[in-house]
């Protein structure tokens, strides 16, 4: 083997410092969660609440979460793998399945809290800016938008997210900036195509696009789950609008019974306990002692 | 060039984050919350710049007088020439900590509350004063042989076998 001069000694390890555990796992932002979590030392235990979005390949989780010193506590959840339940099949990562969950999770934790009623939010979804009023009794729930390590561009899902919980009642403090249909060049939100976006619109295009004029079969890879529900690129807003009033109907989430995991084998030994372990060592010089029936053991 | 005397001198080491816990810092020190009159030790945290006091109350443990927005009003006993003035400063959250100067004397009421009660419930009268540890009992010295140690007479060639 070729010698090459060690590039890590062990002097390096030594002075190696360890980034925090989920910066390691590339997970969380803590400067952004510094700064989320502060509460003001004068509101003593008030908590203060995150709406957390997250995007994975297949599923979108949306949360409201308050920081403790045990730990994150997670006040109410809502997943796109739920949607099925309010009609909405296929597609459930896309701008407007993030609208639903958003919705979805607004509606949720407004119903726990009892605040349903007061705070409908904005039924009709039209794309414009909407926010919240305070009614007369409770202040409307605030809750900061958590991006995670999302780089922020104007059309991103997670402002669908956020337009979706905004629309179902919650007061969270935004600039409709990053959403989608916002024209940079007259500093405008163009409220038809954010309507567009939140109703599928988009997607619905690009349906017709392949259907009709380009390519017939790239519509049938694409679209196959699609085509399976018997979807067409016209039935997508009616779903939609069918699938927000569902949410509004019933946000509650269902409890699913598993059953207990199976049991495994335990193919290594278990590691005692130190009362198990000092039993055993007891039990150990017992044994010696009435093998050799000598004088003076101490039982140490 | 003559010594400086600002505010920072001579806290190279004082302030220095301690070896390998550089960087960001724990999000506990921003979780925990304060109430007034609790006791509280100052430790500065020399990451983070705004509200840090003064090295002198580095080490010191004092009351919580104040609480605002992101610092916490601490109570501290500085003497000055030939008497103790209780001083107040403000600082942030990251350099302080709770202190645990009084958790034995909570917990020591707790139980004390405790056994009082306990006692009136049996109607019996008990003090729950703390006693100093008094002289140990007496104890009978268990298998003792007696070995009786003389002098041996000085022999001169055996003891200067090693050296001669």
């Amino acid at each position: 083997m070729v010698f090459v001069k060690a590039q890590k000694t062990k002097a390096y390890f030594k002075r190696f410092q360890v980034k925090f555990k989920r910066r390691r796992a590339g997970k969380t932002d803590y400067r952004a969660r510094i700064r989320l979590i502060n509460q003001d030392k004068n509101k003593y235990n008030t908590p203060k609440y995150r709406f957390v979005v997250r995007f994975t390949n297949k599923n979108i989780i949306a949360q409201i979460v308050s920081a403790s010193i045990a730990g994150d506590m997670v006040m109410a959840a809502a997943y796109a793998h739920e949607l099925p339940r309010y009609g909405l099949e296929v597609g459930l990562t896309n701008y407007a399945a993030a609208y639903c969950t958003g919705l979805l999770l607004a509606r949720r934790v407004l119903k726990m809290l009892e605040m349903d009623e007061e705070y409908q939010g904005n039924v009709e979804a039209t794309g414009e800016d909407f926010s919240v009023e305070p009614a007369e009794s409770r202040r409307p729930f605030r809750a900061l938008l958590d991006v995670g390590l999302l780089r922020t561009t104007t059309g991103n899902r997670v402002f669908g997210a956020l337009k979706g919980a905004l629309d179902g009642g919650l007061d969270i403090p935004h600039s409709e900036k990053r959403f989608a249909g916002f024209k940079k060049d007259d500093k405008q939100l163009d409220a038809e195509a954010h309507r567009k976006y939140i109703f599928g619109d988009h997607v619905a295009c690009y349906m017709r696009v392949s259907l009709m004029d380009d390519e017939p079969e790239k519509y049938q890879s694409h679209f196959s789950a699609y085509l399976k529900k018997g979807l067409e690129a016209d039935d997508i807003e009616e779903m939609y609008k069918k699938v927000h009033a569902a949410i509004r109907a019933d946000p509650m989430p269902v409890k699913s019974t598993k059953e207990p995991p199976k049991e495994h084998k335990r193919y290594n030994l278990k590691k005692l306990t130190y009362e198990e372990r000092k039993a055993k060592l007891v039990e150990r010089l017992n044994a010696l002692n009435a093998a050799e029936p000598d004088d003076e053991e101490d039982d140490e | 060039m003559p010594a400086g005397h600002g505010v920072r001198s001579r806290t190279r080491d004082l302030f220095a984050r301690p070896f390998r816990k550089k960087g960001y810092i724990p999000l506990t020190t921003y979780l925990r919350t304060y109430k007034i009159g609790d006791y509280v030790d100052v430790k500065v945290n020399g990451a983070v710049h705004k509200g840090m006091p003064h090295k002198f109350y580095h080490g010191r443990t004092g009351k919580v007088w104040n609480i605002t927005k992101r610092a916490i009003g601490v109570e501290i006993n500085k003497q000055v020439g030939n008497r103790i003035i209780r001083k107040r400063i403000h600082v942030r959250v990251e350099h302080v900590q709770p202190s645990r100067c009084s958790e034995e004397f909570c917990l020591r009421i707790k139980k004390n509350d405790q056994l009082k009660a306990e006692a009136k419930a049996h109607g019996e009268v008990i003090s729950t004063k703390r006693q100093p540890e008094g002289p140990k009992p007496g104890f009978m010295v268990e298998g003792a042989t007696l070995e009786t140690v003389t002098p041996i007479p000085y022999d001169v060639v055996n003891d200067l076998k090693g050296g001669y």
